[in-house]
């Protein structure tokens, strides 16, 4: 079963954690690349990736002539996508143990940021990766 | 330049589930084509589908370590129903792709004109926080 982890936060999240310690960022770096590293390992890792800073999204429309409206103004309530995984598991269980993991990461002076995981499973119609 | 697609959608009102089955298969058809187009032309990193936001979880670590999970979200949150991974030239190019993303048909034939999150992804993995 394949299922993406997915990490989200708003603006007012990504300007404090521009303000974290280079010793806590390098905790909290840590504590991930040490979680990435055993899911490769068990065979459970597919992909991980951090987006862009907020700042750099665009939403875009088509119009009616197909060509497409960009706008780059968002409410400050918005959750942007900051980072997910992609893993493969045999539970939904053991997909929460994982985001339950990616939770405890720390945060300034170590402690954890108990930051909301949502956990959501690849639709049943199969993958459309290449 | 690599870059994700988001197409979200409401929790409440977002009634896919209950077009008529022409209007849907109409619209997998449509993003099957496109997905080919942007195979052929190389730009294709990944594209999924995900299950519907009635078996999203979020999961928050535990004092113990233990996932808490929880399925219950506000009205207004905003679902990710899938994503495209593209390797494109240009921003434009990734706007060019989204607006055809936007003009997916809904029921009856008729664009959805759906706003599409464009976000360029970092290049060095694993994700920044939070």
């Amino acid at each position: 079963m394949k299922y993406i982890l997915l990490m989200s936060g708003r603006k007012a999240g990504v300007e404090r954690y521009h303000a974290w310690s280079q010793q806590d960022i390098a905790a909290h770096m840590s504590v991930l690349q040490l979680l990435n590293k055993e899911l490769t390992e068990s065979g459970e890792f597919v992909a991980t990736q951090g987006l862009a800073e907020p700042r750099e999204a665009k939403v875009v429309r088509g119009e009616k002539n197909g060509l497409p409206v960009t706008d780059g103004i968002f409410p400050e309530s918005k959750e942007f996508l900051l980072g997910y995984w992609i893993v493969e598991v045999a539970t939904p269980e053991r997909a929460y143990a994982i985001a339950g993991r990616i939770s405890a990461a720390p945060g300034p002076g170590g402690v954890p940021t108990n930051m909301p995981i949502e956990v959501r499973q690849f639709a049943m119609y199969g993958s459309k990766s290449q | 330049m690599k870059y994700i697609l988001m197409m979200n959608t409401m929790k409440a009102g977002q009634g896919v589930p209950n077009w008529p089955q022409k209007d849907f298969q109409a619209h997998i058809a449509f993003m099957m084509n496109l997905n080919k187009d942007l195979r052929e032309a190389g730009e294709l990193v990944s594209a999924e589908g995900l299950s519907f936001p009635d078996q999203a979880k979020l999961v928050r670590a535990g004092k113990n370590g233990a996932p808490i999970t929880d399925g219950v979200f506000p009205e207004s949150k905003e679902f990710l129903a899938g994503y495209w991974i593209i390797d494109v030239d240009s921003p434009e190019r990734a706007y060019a792709i989204a607006a055809r993303v936007s003009a997916a048909p809904g029921p009856g034939g008729a664009p959805l004109n759906l706003p599409v999150e464009v976000r360029p992804i970092m290049s060095g993995s694993p994700p920044e926080m939070p």
